[in-house]
């Protein structure tokens, strides 16, 4: 076989395809691939001593000796499986309000997901620190309610940053969960409850169960958009609540540690991927399953 | 016999629903309300009603610059993203190509690497290769992270579309111009349209890859509000909020209509 006979012939049969890819190709490449290997080379590039490059591990180094800088990573890790767990509680009950309700309903509700998910995440983040300012709308509501008193602070504390993630999160959890539901439908719950089992019961044995690839599913995006997240964590929480997002931005813009920058975004890269990808399985293992 | 939803669950649903609502709501609300605050700082419930602040905005260069920007960025955005964009999911769900599901996902990709860390690497190339940070640095970031919804609005009506309409031409004697022209676009078009409004809301809103291509000449609308809440916003940031969640609703009901808000989901 002559590979490049072959290949001028593939060349050839595909030329529609090849000529309409080449653009999207094109910006892939050298827009987004470019950029992230510059950021991965940067990362790993150290001065030898004598005005050349050389390359090392001295910025990670840096990163794993801090112990501020593993305090951030704390942090970061502990508020999103907070804000996963929470979003999990709210938008599975939430989903499947949605996906039994009347169509009009449901129409109405997935307006009420969609709309704060459009809105800018900087707009949404002012809403929250206007809510959560001393003397704002929820600090009076949790002090009617007997809750806090007048010196509980929301403004720049964890519990702020949990509250105002959530609202930005929730729609995500809520629509991966609402495609599995529409997907299995009633009937399963509904013939459980003819064969005696209670509503309940039917929701914990049939339900739950049956849309669990979806709250997987909803609780990996979750998780991922929530290490990464920046605009939301560093205006609620402030500069003494730094989290992973935060230190890389701070790295760039205050110290101008551009490598040290770089460093801490390949260990966010990481912790992305690990939970992206098993995301990525289950979902295009759903996607088979739609299509058989 | 299917028996109903006990009174209990629907009590509990229908609570906790209502509180939903009100959680996902109150921070829109909140910006919309105090917008039309009478007082000279942001308190919430406003003291007084007014338009003021919105006369502010009106009379202010700096936010009149960031909105003519962040339009003009947006525009640019959302017919590169269409011209780009609608070719590559015609190749990608019309034709046979070798590894093409793995190229889908590839150009997925910028999907769910954090716009966080793009943003750096963008910065780090821009101040390699080009003048560092400037408008065509912002319009590049932001096609980049908008072109996945063009592929994917254009690839989902494109697989609903009958493709035997377009082999139908073929065979008829259409040539390549009238093929496209006539049919294999029009079969496009709620998606196009659909993933424009998508490009357009999302260049329209980031703060993310703005923040890292600021350049002292280039500010955009939701930059410029940024950089007021870092500091001490006043009730003018909650008018250009509101405009602009004014102009998101606007967009989330044409999208519904050209393409349905169910099959975001």
């Amino acid at each position: 076989m002559n590979g490049s006979r072959n290949a001028t012939s593939v060349l050839r049969h595909h030329r529609e395809p090849l000529l309409l890819l080449s653009p999207g190709v094109a910006v892939l490449v050298l827009a987004f691939f470019l950029p992230v290997m510059q950021m991965l080379v940067l990362s790993v590039q150290v001065d030898d001593g004598a005005g050349g490059i050389a390359f090392g591990w001295r910025h990670f180094a840096k990163f794993f000796v801090d112990d501020y800088y593993l305090g951030v990573s704390a942090r970061t890790f502990r508020l999103a499986a907070l804000i996963t767990f929470i979003c999990f509680l709210l938008g599975f009950p939430l989903a499947w309000v949605m996906a039994r309700v009347p169509a009009r309903w449901r129409m109405f509700l997935i307006l009420l997901v969609v709309l704060p998910l459009m809105t800018s995440v900087v707009i949404r983040t002012f809403g929250w620190l206007v809510v959560l300012g001393s003397g704002g709308l929820l600090s009076d509501f949790l002090e009617l309610l007997g809750i806090t008193d007048r010196t509980t602070k929301l403004m720049h504390t964890e519990s702020g940053i949990v509250i105002a993630m959530v609202q930005v999160l929730l729609p995500f959890m809520t629509l991966t969960i609402l495609g599995v539901l529409q997907r299995i439908g009633a009937e399963l719950e509904q013939a459980a409850r003819t064969m005696g089992a209670g509503f309940w019961r039917a929701i914990a044995t049939v339900t739950l169960p049956l849309s669990l690839p979806g709250i997987v599913s909803g609780c990996l995006i979750v998780f991922a958009l929530s290490i990464s997240s920046f605009i939301t964590p560093t205006l609620v929480g402030g500069v003494r609540l730094p989290v992973l997002a935060g230190s890389i931005y701070s790295s760039v813009t205050g110290s101008f540690d551009w490598h040290f920058a770089a460093a801490q975004s390949v260990l966010l890269l990481v912790a992305t991927l690990a939970v992206i990808l098993p995301y990525a399985m289950l979902m295009r293992r759903r996607d088979a399953k739609a299509a058989r | 016999m299917v028996r109903g939803i006990p009174f209990a669950a629907k009590l509990a649903a229908a609570f906790l629903v209502t509180g939903i609502a009100i959680f996902m709501l109150v921070p829109l609300a909140v910006v919309v309300l105090s917008s039309f605050s009478a007082s000279e700082f942001l308190v919430f419930p406003p003291r007084g009603l007014s338009l003021r602040w919105y006369g502010e905005i009106v009379a202010s260069d700096a936010y009149l610059a960031a909105g003519w920007t962040s339009v003009k960025l947006a525009l640019v955005v959302t017919v590169l993203a269409i011209a780009i964009g609608t070719p590559t999911a015609i190749a990608l769900y019309r034709f046979r190509l070798p590894g093409s599901e793995a190229l889908g996902a590839l150009f997925l990709s910028p999907l769910v690497l954090p716009t966080l860390i793009f943003g750096l690497g963008l910065l780090i190339l821009f101040s390699n290769w080009g003048a560092g940070p400037s408008f065509a640095g912002l319009v590049i970031g932001h096609l980049v992270i908008s072109l996945p919804y063009v592929i994917r609005t254009v690839g989902a009506v494109l697989a609903e579309a009958d493709p035997a309409l377009e082999e139908a031409a073929r065979t008829m004697g259409a040539n390549v111009w009238q093929r496209y022209r006539y049919v294999v676009l029009p079969q496009c078009a709620a998606g196009m349209a659909a993933g424009g409004f998508f490009a357009f809301n999302i260049s329209f809103d980031d703060a993310v890859v703005a923040l890292f291509m600021r350049a002292p000449d280039v500010e955009t609308l939701p930059l410029r509000i940024y950089s007021q809440l870092e500091f001490s916003p006043d009730p003018s940031v909650a008018a250009v909020s509101t405009i602009m969640i004014l102009l998101t609703i606007i967009l989330v009901f044409i999208i519904d209509r050209l393409f349905g808000l169910k099959r975001i989901a």
